[in-house]
């Protein structure tokens, strides 16, 4: 086992930015006076998530869609591995983070969607309902998945939070990425600046 | 795919409580009257929450900013520049007709525009001043 590169640049910058656009719509989702703000932000998340869907196809391998989703029965077995002595590990995403994944990506592009017809006035209350609904199952999962993260932490003692700062995990060298992408991170920002824009319009 | 469709739709549905603005303002008053017996909506008292620059809050100090002076005309967010149709039953007929989102919306604009929730009191003289559709 070595400390090798996991996560390029995009996934990481992606990644917190989502957290911070997502906990400024949280708290601005009660005001007037910030709902601009409010607006950018899931612009923001929206776009994050709109550039993360075209780098899961183009991206570098542990970004790779095909190298992390993997069926129901994979997530289960992982789960319940989780609990014995040796508990599976994974350089990637582990199979049950796939799921997480896919659902956090999913909820923010529909809150987001659903938000804009709010924003625009043009889904009356049930469009405000709605919103409100898909938003707080967005921040279930968040949850679910900030539990998933620590306790796979724990599981595999290996601080998971810092990897997705620094890019680093252990693994077998072969698994490494070769580059950590930086250049597309400027495509990342751009569709992000650009959502947000178009939200607030 | 099929079940979150469905899952997304029933969450998405309002419980759509139908109601008339005269239902919705005769429950404040009905509330305002337990509080303070006697009481009475007043055109007055509503017509001054309406336009009263509270100054709590820089961006949104008067309800009349966004909802413009006169209820009847359509009015315009003070943040973020976009219509907002008119306040009042007879130039909206969409107004006051859900007892969920009138309520929603006066705890939010209250609390931001006068800093606290507004009263059953304030609430109805407020529904009393718009709906003379001025
Ligand atoms: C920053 C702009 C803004 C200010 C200031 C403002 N409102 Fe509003 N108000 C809105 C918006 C936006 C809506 C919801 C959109 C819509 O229904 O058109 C709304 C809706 C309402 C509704 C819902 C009515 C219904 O049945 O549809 C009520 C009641 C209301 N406001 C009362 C007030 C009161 C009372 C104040 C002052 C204390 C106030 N508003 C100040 C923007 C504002
Ligand atoms: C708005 C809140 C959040 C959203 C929408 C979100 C979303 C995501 C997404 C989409 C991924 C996949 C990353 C990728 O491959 O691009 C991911 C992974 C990850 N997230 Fe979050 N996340 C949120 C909050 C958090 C928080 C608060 C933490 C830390 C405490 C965290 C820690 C992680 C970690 C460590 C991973 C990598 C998981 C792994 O090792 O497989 N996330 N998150």
């Amino acid at each position: 086992m070595h400390k090798i590169l996991v996560w390029d640049w995009p996934v990481r910058i992606g990644h917190w930015m989502l957290v911070g656009a997502f906990a400024l719509a949280w708290l601005s989702s009660e005001s007037e006076a910030w709902r601009l703000v409010h607006a950018c932000a899931g612009g923001t998340m929206a776009g994050v998530v709109i550039f993360r869907l075209f780098w899961g196809v183009v991206g570098t391998r542990h970004a790779r869609f095909a190298s992390f989703v993997r069926g129901p029965g994979a997530a289960l077995a992982y789960v319940r591995g989780l609990a014995t002595d040796s508990p599976p590990h994974v350089v990637g995403h582990n199979p049950a983070g796939g799921w997480a994944i896919l659902a956090l990506l999913g909820l923010t592009l529909l809150s987001a969607a659903s938000g804009w017809f709010v924003y625009q006035d043009a889904g009356g209350t049930w469009a405000e309902d709605l919103h409100e609904g898909l938003s707080s199952m967005l921040l279930g999962m968040v949850l679910l998945h900030v539990a998933g993260v620590l306790l796979g932490s724990l599981a595999h003692r290996e601080n998971l939070v810092h990897a997705m700062f620094s890019g680093f995990k252990q693994g077998p060298a072969h698994a490494a990425i070769a580059t950590a992408r930086p250049l597309p991170v400027l495509v990342l920002l751009g569709c992000a600046v650009l959502c947000a824009w178009w939200f607030a319009q | 795919m099929k079940g979150t469709a469905i899952i997304l739709l029933v969450l998405g549905t309002p419980l759509v409580q139908a109601a008339t603005p005269g239902e919705i303002l005769a429950s404040y008053r009905a509330e305002a009257t337990r509080v303070s017996p006697g009481y009475r909506p007043s055109v007055a008292q509503g017509a001054h929450l309406y336009g009263r620059q509270f100054g709590v809050s820089e961006k949104m100090p008067a309800c009349s900013g966004c909802h413009t002076a006169r209820p009847s005309q359509p009015g315009r967010h003070v943040v973020t520049d976009k219509a907002i149709k008119p306040l009042a039953p007879t130039a909206n007929a969409e107004r006051f007709t859900d007892p969920a989102k009138v309520e929603k919306w006066f705890r939010r604009n209250c609390t931001e525009v006068v800093g606290r929730e507004c009263s059953a009191a304030e609430k109805a003289d407020f529904m009393t001043f718009v709906m003379e559709g001025r």
